[in-house]
């Protein structure tokens, strides 16, 4: 389309500067010229940003700490409060919630049960100081929001009493973490593997396809459970992220290596290669410099493209207790109670978090599709 | 035929060799677990109460022969294990293929039976979104392949659950009947195994199916374009004939050859949705044995299966693909010899 309209207007002789523009643009700039006219992949973007920022942001974002030193003491297993504006006892300008009363008396056969005082407010307070936390090495006590009497919960709490909001937004951040070592870890091993197997060539690539496929015949999943079960369970809760991450890197690799190597056995014969060898480059230079540029694009694609299945991963594993566990917060790990029917019945609030997930695996593969047509250079005179 | 029965004998051998590759990688992880049959055994008797010495840990080694190096441990492994004997497991000692063959196969049966929805699907489904124009068809079909790879299975699971749980008030979980659950194969289990396992098939199938519907439209509206499929046009044929006889017949080779893969993606997925299921098929038993007990005679056997039953897959089409296809008969001939 650009071309397109390059053309229409060069030819009417009204704007070459586009044109200019157009055949002097970077490879990064031709891409992003393409992604932005995809609405979906820019919805997705624009999404993906606006939850990678609150997953970072989280502490400040949320009101309480999302372990067990945040909980509510007096509000567990509670319902989602929504904070309104007007009821049957008027209008309020600040934005307010009912305070939940617990009792017990003979007509609930003396067991507890909470009951809502629509004649008590809890007002929503802004910026107020809570639980201490740290962002990016500083330590801050202010939240966005709060109530101004006991604790706000917009997302229910869990059978601790820990706020299912905060946990969603901190378990964000978690996920991203886990994805992001998981997917340059398989990275580094698929450029390294599929690198020496695609440039060398010969009975290197022939054992080294040997073994990758190999490695893929093997179905990740269980062969990760049968590790897992072996974790020492004294192993503190930052040791599993970091073993977690790495064995998802360990397992991700052998698809992306493969096409690394099929890309370099059709690019090393190209000519510009040549006259680089003729030159008298070494090999690192011909890799670092001609080859590894030829395919960035790609690469990043992929690497876009493989991130969600990392984060699904990660939590399916926690989700049956082998992944994480407590204190960290994930969507698995909060999900690793719902298959009880009492759950099932009672507190589907349980479930809020899962539709942020999949608004964030959603968002990642729309960029990442959306990515994949931009970085082809061809898409366009296909079509 | 003598020339399509050496490929079949190349590829056979390629098989073994990968299968020993895998034997030897899941062998080694699970020495380098820490613990070993021996003691994890004793270990376990002594909470139930006996008291155990170095001496008996020593004496149990000597027995099960894991005194012996490492490497002709590894032979004697492989060497029964492609007679089909995994030995017994660690902690339960009880002979594992007697233990797994009827849970491994009901597995596979379920893997497999998820495979071919996703395809009786994705063939059709995929073929009319990659020829047709229509915008709305297409972002529709687009919008929920996306959602079967976004909607992980296990949540899809429970979904499924959580609505029937509201609904019914019945959690559709187990394989079998009550009645049934013991009792030796007949025509009544099949049924009533029919009935329970609909579920499982529609959840494994369920992104499956995405993966599959991604697959077929990416090769099909590759081929479509091709100048062969304009020449067909222009000698007069048109609509399904022209699909099913050209650009279909192209496309199905890299599909038929992905299919072991895909089997690979279904078990990754099956322990999870069996544990929220509450299956009693291979996959939660992994669960099973490898949660609670540390079971690495148990854990090596599954994946030892699940592998096989890959590889074998992987096998079988090829040896499809070489009936269909004469080229890649010529390409691994070519090599090989």
């Amino acid at each position: 389309m650009a071309e397109r309209a390059a053309k229409r207007q060069a030819a009417g002789g009204v704007d070459d500067k586009a044109r200019e523009a157009y055949f002097t643009a970077s490879q990064g700039q031709l891409i992003w010229a393409r992604f932005k006219r995809n609405t979906s992949a820019m919805a997705g973007l624009i999404v993906l940003v606006t939850l990678i920022l609150a997953g970072l942001f989280s502490p400040f974002l949320t009101p309480y700490d999302p372990t067990a030193a945040g909980r509510d003491m007096s509000y567990q297993n509670g319902a989602p409060q929504i904070p309104r504006m007007w009821d049957e006892n008027g209008f309020s300008w600040r934005p307010f919630i009912y305070t939940p009363e617990r009792f017990r008396s003979i007509k609930t056969n003396f067991r507890w049960v909470t009951r809502i005082n629509r004649n008590k407010r809890r007002y929503m307070t802004f910026l107020p100081k809570g639980d201490p936390y740290k962002l990016f090495g500083m330590a801050f006590r202010t939240h966005l929001f709060g109530v101004d009497k006991g604790k706000i919960h917009l997302f229910g709490t869990d059978a601790a009493g820990k706020d299912i909001f905060s946990r969603t937004f901190h378990a964000i951040n978690t996920s991203l973490a886990v994805g992001t070592i998981g997917v340059f870890l398989a990275f580094f091993l698929a450029l390294i593997i599929g690198g020496i197997s695609g440039f060398y060539g010969g009975w290197i690539d022939s054992a080294l396809q040997m073994f990758t496929d190999a490695i893929r015949t093997v179905p990740a999943i269980p062969l990760f459970m049968a590790l897992a079960a072996f974790i020492p369970p004294e192993w503190s809760a930052e040791a599993r992220f970091f073993f977690i991450s790495t064995i998802l890197g360990l397992i991700g690799w052998p698809t992306l290596a493969r096409r690394v190597r099929t890309h370099l056995l059709t690019e090393r014969n190209q000519e510009y290669v040549l006259a680089a060898k003729l030159c008298g480059a070494s090999a690192s230079h011909i890799i670092r410099r001609h080859l590894l540029p030829s395919f960035t694009s790609y690469i990043i694609v992929d690497l876009v493209i493989s991130f969600p299945y990392m984060v699904l991963s990660e939590t399916a594993l926690s989700f049956i207790g082998l992944g994480l566990k407590d204190p960290v917060n994930s969507l698995g790990v909060m999900l690793q109670n719902v298959t009880q029917a009492d759950v099932l019945l009672n507190y589907q609030w349980y479930f809020i978090p899962v539709i942020f997930f999949i608004v964030l695996v959603l968002a990642f593969v729309f960029v990442g599709d959306g990515l994949r047509d931009a970085a082809d250079p061809y898409a366009e005179t296909r079509k | 035929m003598g020339q399509f029965l050496r490929f079949a004998f190349v590829r056979a051998i390629m098989a073994v060799v990968t299968l020993i590759i895998v034997s030897f990688i899941v062998f080694s992880l699970m020495e380098m677990v820490p613990g070993d049959c021996a003691e994890r055994y004793l270990a376990f008797k002594n909470t139930q109460g006996s008291g155990i010495s170095v001496a008996d840990i020593d004496a149990e080694r000597e027995r099960l022969g894991l005194n012996r190096p490492f490497m002709v441990r590894w032979a004697s492994w492989i060497w029964h294990a492609f007679q089909g004997d995994f030995g017994e497991s660690c902690i339960l000692r009880m002979d594992i293929s007697q233990l797994l063959s009827d849970k491994f196969l009901i597995s596979l049966g379920i893997a497999l039976a998820a495979l071919a929805l996703a395809y009786a699907i994705a063939l059709p489904v995929g073929i009319i979104s990659a020829t047709s124009r229509n915008p709305v068809l297409n972002n529709t079909l687009r919008l929920v392949s996306y959602l079967g790879l976004a909607l992980p299975n296990f949540l899809l699971a429970l979904m499924i659950m959580l609505f029937s749980t509201m609904v019914y008030g019945n959690s559709l979980t187990g394989l079998f009947s009550p009645q049934y659950r013991d009792a030796p194969w007949s025509w009544d289990k099949f049924v009533d195994f029919a009935g329970h396992a609909w579920l499982p098939i529609f959840i494994l199938g369920w992104s499956a199916t995405a993966f599959a519907i991604q697959t077929v439209r990416a090769l099909m509206s590759d081929e479509i374009g091709k100048l062969y499929v304009t020449a067909a046009r222009a000698r007069g044929i048109s609509g399904w004939r022209l699909l099913r006889r050209y650009p279909a017949r192209h496309a199905l080779g890299p599909i038929i050859n992905s299919l072991g893969f895909d089997l690979n993606r279904v078990f990754n997925e099956l322990p999870v949705v069996a544990l929220i299921l509450t299956l009693t098929e291979a996959g939660s038993l992994l669960i099973e044995a490898l949660a609670r007990s540390n079971d690495q005679q148990l854990a090596g056997a599954i994946i030892f299966l699940l592998t096989g039953s890959i590889v074998a897959l992987n096998f079988f089409t090829d040896i499809l693909l070489a009936l269909a296809d004469p080229r890649v008969r010529h390409s691994i001939l070519g090599r090989s010899a």
